[in-house]
């Protein structure tokens, strides 16, 4: 078995594109939200979302030509093409054959679909363009990053919604570990739509204009976006051209609730978690921190810290969320998380949670580190991603020893 | 490498339930499409293609006869389903019980689902952002029909109705996605993550996916459009297996091809499958491509790669039409269907796949002859 290690870390996100202004805003508990620009939110009751408003990928791109992709492959590619800045990774330095691309979505090229629906509500089903019918496949969002970055290995798009990147980083880990790979960029990427807009509304789970995670009154989600990948390698092949590894991932866990589509289950997570954990060759104990899901709803919330509280007991380790900064970035939303985890190892704190203000008495004994990022050492990190599904996935990083 | 042994599977067709109508039609001197025509679904089976007059001009469309959810599922949890999903379960059903595969307590979290994608049921989809724009208020959407949006959708719905709680992946791979889920299986085999995977992939047709074929495909004045779903029942070969496999996937090499050299990408595939398999090309007498219209370049890689054209080599598309995501999951139910003939046993195929962008995949299957061996 090869060591796995994070060699580059990506970001195109509401709170800042490419890793130093996204540290930046972690650090400083930055707001991405604002009024959703995207689609006419008239008629919406809550309007406000996490855009990437300064996303511009021809600033970005060395090959794609961006207006061949929707936007979802734009902020992959644009992540990705940051990661391997990032890793100091340039063409040659490994074999295109070794190195491949794993993205997670949940809706895929969604405004792609909503501009076609656009189409069919004003001229039918045959008033539909071509160009953008050819846009549609969710694959192409693997596809962008492999084009983009010249790989001619595995190029796979995972679509199990909102842990979707979690299980991305967990293959390309597979991988990379098995020996198949040297190197594989890992993440996802999703936006925003209306569509997704309105059916978290109806579902009741969508907030108006502030997002609080593990606040006793907390109100739900905001929807966001963005485009997220980390660099990962096998740490002989990154010693080898001289990169000194961010992190070192250490095994992740999946499995599903099979038990509803919407509604997460505690003792499912947890018996996630005791997977990933094993998988990792690490204990509860070993743990420093753990980078919730932490959607904001009410239901999520209670369901991951009863699954944390069962798994570590009455005191685990800190446990924030980042959506209460990003919004709910979908598919991009565990690769987030990872890109945290890994900055709280190498940098030495823990990203807020903001917007907290009430502790809630269903979950005493979880801190969720409120409103101010924290200074301390991890060792150990634990990325934790649901999804509608029942799709749980959690990845497990740790400092370079 | 970790090879997948095939013991049951559910292979929901135009050409009729299970692997045999399938070769059947594939077997004749001219492979010819059923005679499949549209029809109003049972109540309680979600519709495909509408009224004759929504069908895009020009374009033949083949869909799958016969699917009725409610007696094969029963009306419990199938109010909401959307065809791809319906596809899918009715698939899984299928495969669960020609495996003679038991889920209960002692094993469900050891059971799990892979399965392809396109890009989910896009009918659902487009229909769901489309109530935004038509309603009095944009968010006048149905939030019971919100999960049928997303891509897990089919896969969710399989683990929830068998009560499968092991890995549970979705993989959106268009063409590819069949042979990605193969491949991303034949890895959390070899890891240990599961002990049985329902591996598989699925497409509904619909006026959406019909007229998005009509408008947008290379080869749409000629394209005929279809639909599908196999699931097959996977485990690792080095256990075992009970009963013995009827075949198994020896090697799936999947890449991408970023220069657009497809031929070249899939013919390394290929050559690097038959190695990892240990197979010599003089093993291999069928090639079944997922090749749809008038290409030929997945035959023309694979016949360089293998150095000569084998015994047989057939074309699912040709009597299905295009299957977008199930494309790979019905060639390997070709396979398994003509493993009948006495030629076949311990003989070698290839599968390939490609797709728009640059991804190309292959796989080697060993078929095994086994009594019985007709299926769901």
């Amino acid at each position: 078995m090869q060591r796995v290690v994070v060699t580059g870390l990506g970001t195109v996100s509401s709170i800042g594109i490419g890793v130093d202004e996204f540290r930046e805003g972690l650090r400083s508990g930055r707001s991405g939200i604002s009024p959703i620009a995207s689609f006419d939110t008239t008629g919406f009751p809550h309007v406000h979302g996490g855009e990437v408003p300064d996303f511009v990928p021809e600033k970005l791109l060395r090959r794609l030509r961006p207006h061949e992709w929707g936007r979802a492959s734009q902020f992959a590619a644009s992540a990705a093409r940051l990661a391997v800045e990032d890793a100091n990774l340039a063409d040659g330095d490994v074999a295109p054959e070794r190195a491949g691309t794993v993205m997670g979505t949940t809706s895929g090229e969604s405004q792609v679909v909503e501009a076609l629906t656009a189409e069919q509500v004003n001229a039918g089903l045959p008033g539909m363009s071509a160009g953008l019918l050819r846009q549609v496949p969710a694959s192409r969002l693997a596809n962008s990053v492999s084009a983009e970055l010249g790989f001619a290995g595995e190029s796979m798009t995972v679509a199990t919604a909102c842990s979707a990147s979690n299980y991305a980083l967990g293959y390309a880990y597979d991988l990379i570990a098995t020996g198949e790979a040297d190197v594989m960029v890992a993440g996802g990427a999703d936006a925003v739509c209306r569509w997704a807009h309105a059916g978290f509304y109806r579902l009741g789970a969508l907030t108006e204009r502030v997002c609080s995670p593990f606040d006793q009154d907390r109100s739900g989600i905001l929807t966001g976006e963005g485009g997220v990948a980390l660099v990962l390698e096998s740490m002989e092949h990154a010693l080898a051209r001289g990169v000194r590894p961010h992190a070192e991932m250490l095994g992740y866990g999946l499995n599903c609730d099979a038990n509803h589509m919407v509604s997460p289950d505690a003792d499912s997570i947890a018996a996630c978690m005791v997977r990933a954990h094993t998988n990792a060759g690490i204990t509860p104990a070993d743990v420093d921190y753990i980078s919730a899901h932490g959607t904001g709803t009410p239901a999520n919330d209670l369901m991951e810290a009863q699954a944390v509280l069962q798994v570590f007991g009455d005191t685990p380790p800190p446990m924030s969320s980042i959506k209460s900064m990003l919004g709910h970035t979908m598919g991009a939303a565990s690769g987030f998380g990872a890109v945290a985890s890994t900055l709280a190892i190498t940098e030495g704190f823990l990203p807020p949670t903001m917007n907290w203000s009430t502790p809630d008495p269903d979950m005493s004994g979880i801190d969720p580190v409120p409103n101010t990022a924290r200074s301390t050492t991890v060792n150990v990190a634990q990325n934790n991603g649901f999804a509608f599904g029942g799709n749980n996935a959690i990845i497990l990083l740790g400092a370079v020893t | 490498m970790t090879v997948l042994a095939i013991s049951g599977w559910g292979v929901l067709s135009a050409a009729g339930p299970g692997t045999d109508p399938l070769a059947a039609l594939l077997a004749g001197p001219e492979p010819t499409p059923p005679t499949s025509s549209v029809e109003a679904p049972p109540k309680g089976t979600p519709a495909g293609l509408g009224t004759e007059g929504d069908q895009p001009p020009g374009l033949e469309s083949i869909p799958v006869t016969g699917l009725d959810v409610r007696q094969r599922l029963g009306r419990k949890g199938t109010g909401f389903l959307d065809r791809a999903t319906a596809l899918a379960l009715v698939a899984c059903d299928q495969a669960l019980e020609h495996g003679g595969v038991v889920v209960d307590d002692s094993c469900r979290d050891r059971v799990g689902v892979v399965l392809g994608t396109t890009q989910g049921s896009l009918r659902s989809t487009m229909d769901y952002s489309r109530e935004t724009l038509v309603q009095d208020r944009p968010y006048l959407v149905n939030p019971a029909l919100f999960p049928n949006t997303v891509m897990n959708c089919a896969a969710g719905q399989t683990a929830i109705r068998y009560g499968l709680k092991g890995i549970n992946t979705t993989l959106a791979g268009g063409r590819l996605a069949f042979l990605q889920a193969l491949r991303y299986a034949q890895n959390a085999l070899r890891r240990g993550y599961a002990d049985t995977l329902l591996v598989g992939a699925t497409e509904e047709l619909t006026d959406q996916t019909a007229w998005s074929m009509r408008l947008s495909h290379p080869d749409a004045d000629t394209l005929a459009v279809g639909e599908g779903a196999a699931l097959f029942v996977v485990s690792n070969a080095a256990v075992g297996t009970d009963p013995l496999p009827h075949a198994e996937v020896l090697s799936v090499v999947h890449g991408y091809a970023p220069d657009g050299a497809v031929e070249t990408g899939l013919g390394g595939c290929v050559r690097r499958g038959l190695a990892a398999a240990q197979v010599d090309a003089s093993e291999v007498d069928l090639l079944v491509t997922g090749e749809v219209g008038n290409e030929r370049r997945e035959t023309a890689a694979a016949t360089t790669a293998l150095g000569d054209e084998p015994a047989r080599v057939l074309r699912v598309k040709d009597v299905l039409g295009e299957l977008q995501a199930a494309t790979g999951a019905l060639q390997l139910a070709a396979v398994l269907g003509l493993q009948g003939g006495s030629e076949g046993d311990g003989r070698c195929a290839v599968i390939t796949g490609c797709d728009a962008d640059g991804g190309v995949a292959a796989a080697v299957v060993r078929r095994w002859r086994r009594d019985g061996a007709t299926g769901g």
